[in-house]
């Protein structure tokens, strides 16, 4: 569509549209100049052994690599467990378990993600790395998406659903087509905070062996080598970043015309 | 000739990015101890005018002249703290007490605690509010007619020489609005503040006003004349338009009981007296010069207690709604302490309602006449 | 010997540890608090403040581990890149909640008291900050118990606090202090957290007068 035919807007939504593609626009092309600087820096660099071992596409793309594939698995298993759980503790025979599993997550919140997945690594010696890693952090995600649901769907207005019910609804039917629709802004902030909250814990994975990009971080501090250091923190909250701008993009998308 | 005590000359207000100012080379002079009504339709720039008198909106060009001294320089703050200002969300500090909240100016003034105290009890008195009960209560305790007095005795603290109202009675409820109305009136009589007033509602710039400044737009005055005149000889069509339909009951608010013809010679007879006989079908019983019950002429038993009564600063608009509120067709006038004066009857208003235009405007029950 | 005979004789290193964690929040939350005050005071009625929000939310949105070693490369390992990159996600809620605090008080509240004739200076001091305070409150509560948590990594760029512990058990993997180790880090933090969060509901109900508490 041409500018031309699109019909004048006042001057305020204007502005409100040029912040609007700034944060659609801006952020992806302030992230791609920061790592192209990374790059122009570290490639500068003479690099010694131990660096090199660091820095180079293999080893860099293997972290990431192992990164988000972890980061998904964990992602996926808090949708799999926080939503269900968020529905079923907002229906009204569930309801009275609803405030002892918020207390029972929040205090959950309180404890240290990195005590968490080290206390699973001392205790449960014997299971895998990346079992161990999934579990921690598959535990400590799980909370906002939880919350998120639950509020989502006990915001949504009484009255809406006894008319979806007085129409003729099932309680499954107005689950599904009214009181989930009308929950998925607030659900969808939850996951987002989730997967932003994932991906930032798993640079943790190192502590116990699970690989990620916090390899590289950690090698840098071992080896007191700040270029490499510089890089593995970099990538990390690039990474991060990027999948929050992501997020924050399908937020949009999904979310409901008219709410 | 009154003293002007503000005076707004060739007073504009631009904003950027828009083309018509919001207030356009306004001149208008406020004289000493009146009530000037600034009224309009919404986006007339009556409420920038009144802000543009204490600068709370600077102006763009132009000069506003304070009992003759030039303010439009001086520190806003200072100049602030002389004048009285109430709006219509009161705007009474929630984490302060009402106490505090009327002392606000004399603190500022930096008064002693004990003359601040006094002031304190002396206003809430004056509006209405017993000090004891509610000095120490927080606005959220207050219903909206209660927390527009407080703000109303907040505006008046420091005992500034001109206050400005800002829609002070819109979001109060019509019965507690006309309440309020009067008491400002009966305030008015006693502490003859120099007034702005901004009101959309035509009836209560009517009744409230000694003069009124009717806005067309662009804070551009229409007409800017005593109730009467407004009423009988709107300036032009949009003043016409502006002021509608039943001006002729309008009138009536602007006709105090005072100011009528009450009649004296119903039937009374003192509490505990033997009825005497008359012609009509009830007998007024008076107590220590009040009239409290409707006797039954026939048994004289099963009497009715006097309801709404009507004071001498009530209109005849007032008479007429406790009328019809009473279902009955005559009502008790009191005097301002409520002693019974006389009655008032429906021929009576009807007869001022049907009465010719030009001959039939009653004298006005000018606030004035007190002075 | 079980976690409680072990954690009796560990007492003295189990409070040290303690002590410099909370020595490390407050640091880290004062510091946010001395930035983050002025910088929402000065914004909160510009546009600007949308830019100070946006900076605050890209800090929170760094994973803890990678803003730490970004913090390293200008100052070393240590207490000071872990009170740095405490401060730096404790911006948000600080800022934040001041921002909306001040922002959410009654414009005709804030008109009367200008309208009167208080300064800025008087009205920001004696109405919109008052009136602000609870919501400000919430903000550090918030703040603090985020920080608690991510303190514990300051452990891993040679910070002080109960990470130490946790580090600790986990090189001692393999022997029966690893768990006790870092559970006294675990649960230490979780009780700091709970205690913060005493604290701060007390000063909550303590910052909000008695005429705001009251309902309509």
């Amino acid at each position: 569509m041409s500018t031309a035919t699109r019909p004048s807007a006042p001057a305020v939504p204007e502005a409100a549209r040029a912040t609007r593609y700034l944060r659609i626009f801006g952020t992806p092309v302030a992230l791609l100049g920061v790592v192209a600087a990374l790059y122009l820096y570290v490639d500068a660099q003479d690099l010694d052994r131990i660096e090199q071992r660091s820095l180079n596409a293999e080893y860099l793309v293997s972290r990431a690599v192992q990164h988000l594939s972890l980061s998904a698995v964990v992602v996926v298993l808090i949708l799999a467990v926080a939503i269900p759980l968020g529905i079923v503790l907002t229906r009204p025979w569930a309801r009275k378990a609803a405030g002892p599993v918020l207390t029972l997550a929040n205090i959950g919140q309180a404890t240290p993600t990195f005590g968490l997945i080290v206390l699973f690594a001392v205790v449960f010696m014997t299971w895998g790395v990346h079992t161990i890693a999934i579990v921690a952090f598959w535990l400590y995600g799980i909370l906002p998406v939880l919350r998120n649901t639950m509020v989502g769907l006990e915001q949504v207005d009484r009255s809406v659903v006894e008319s979806a019910r007085g129409m003729g609804m099932s309680r499954a039917r107005a689950l599904i087509s009214v009181e989930l629709p009308l929950a998925v802004p607030v659900m969808l902030a939850g996951i987002r905070t989730a997967l932003v909250v994932t991906v930032g814990t798993v640079a943790l994975a190192t502590f116990v062996g699970a690989g990620g990009l916090g390899d590289v971080i950690n090698n840098g501090i071992i080896s007191s080598r700040d270029t490499v250091l510089l890089t593995g923190s970099v990538l990390v909250a690039v990474l991060a970043l990027f999948i929050d701008w992501l997020a924050g993009l399908v937020e949009d998308l999904f979310r409901p015309k008219g709410v | 000739m009154p003293d002007h005590m503000i005076q707004l000359v060739e007073l504009t207000k631009s904003y950027p990015g828009q083309s018509e100012p919001a207030v356009d080379a306004l001149t208008l002079d406020i004289p000493e101890g009146e009530i000037v009504v600034f009224v309009g339709p919404s986006g007339c720039g009556k409420t920038t005018t009144m802000k543009l008198i204490n600068r709370l909106i600077e102006p763009t060009s132009g000069r506003i002249l304070l009992n003759g001294a030039d303010v439009t320089g001086s520190d806003p703050d200072e100049l602030r703290r002389g004048i009285g200002y109430a709006i219509q969300q009161t705007g009474l500090f929630p984490h302060r007490t009402v106490a505090e909240n009327i002392a606000t100016v004399p603190k500022l003034l930096k008064w002693g605690t004990e003359r601040v105290r006094a002031r304190v009890d002396e206003l809430l008195t004056m509006v209405g509010l017993d000090p004891a009960e509610y000095r120490g209560r927080y606005p959220k305790q207050l219903s909206g007619g209660q927390q527009q007095r407080v703000g109303v005795a907040r505006a008046l603290a420091a005992d500034p020489p001109v206050l400005l109202m800002d829609e002070p009675f819109g979001a109060i409820d019509p019965l507690t609005r006309e309440t309020l109305q009067n008491e400002l009136l009966r305030i008015q009589r006693e502490i003859r503040k120099t007034i702005v007033f901004v009101t959309h509602d035509i009836d209560e710039a009517v009744k409230i006003g000694d003069r009124i400044a009717i806005f067309s737009e662009h804070g551009r005055v229409a007409q800017y004349d005593t109730p009467e005149k407004v009423l009988s000889e709107p300036a032009d069509e949009f003043v016409a338009d502006f002021i509608g339909a039943g001006a002729s009951v309008k009138r009536l608010s602007l006709t105090r009981v005072a100011d009528a013809a009450v009649a004296t010679d119903w039937p009374t007879v003192q509490r505990g007296e033997q009825p005497r006989e008359s012609d009509r079908e009830f007998l007024l019983v008076l107590d220590e010069g009040r009239a409290v019950e409707w006797l039954p002429r026939r048994d004289g038993r099963g009497g009715l207690p006097v309801l709404n009564a009507v004071g001498p600063d009530h209109t005849l608009y007032d008479a007429l709604n406790a009328m019809l509120t009473n279902n009955s067709d005559v009502v008790v006038v009191t005097d301002a302490e409520g002693t019974y004066r006389g009655t008032l009857d429906m021929p009576a208003i009807q007869d001022l309602i049907h009465a010719d235009d030009t001959t039939s405007v009653p004298r006005r029950a000018t606030k004035g006449e007190v002075r | 010997m079980g976690f409680i005979e072990y954690t009796a004789d560990s007492m003295p290193a189990l409070l040290g540890a303690t002590l410099e964690h909370t020595v490390l929040v407050l640091q880290g939350l004062g510091l946010a608090v001395l930035i983050g005050l002025p910088l929402a005071l000065l914004t909160y009625r510009h546009r600007s403040r949308g830019a100070v929000l946006a900076v605050a939310g890209v800090f929170l949105t760094i994973p803890s581990y990678a803003l730490f070693g970004l913090l390293i490369t200008p100052l070393g390992l240590g207490t000071a890149p872990s009170v740095i990159a405490l401060t730096l996600y404790a911006f948000l809620p600080v800022i934040r909640n001041t921002v909306v605090g001040l922002r959410e008080v009654d414009p005709a509240v804030v008109e009367s008291a200008r309208g009167m004739g208080l300064s800025r200076t008087q009205t920001l001091l004696q109405v919109e900050l008052p009136l602000a305070l609870p919501v400000i409150v919430t903000g550090l509560r918030v703040a603090t118990q985020m920080i608690l948590g991510i303190a514990a990594i300051a452990a891993a760029v040679n910070g002080p606090g109960l990470g130490n512990l946790i580090l600790q058990g986990l090189t001692s993997a393999g022997t029966p202090f690893a768990v006790y180790l870092t559970l006294q880090g675990v649960i230490g933090i979780v009780v700091l957290a709970i205690l913060f969060d005493l604290f701060f509901a007390a000063l909550g109900r303590l910052t909000t007068t008695r005429g705001m508490m009251i309902r309509a």
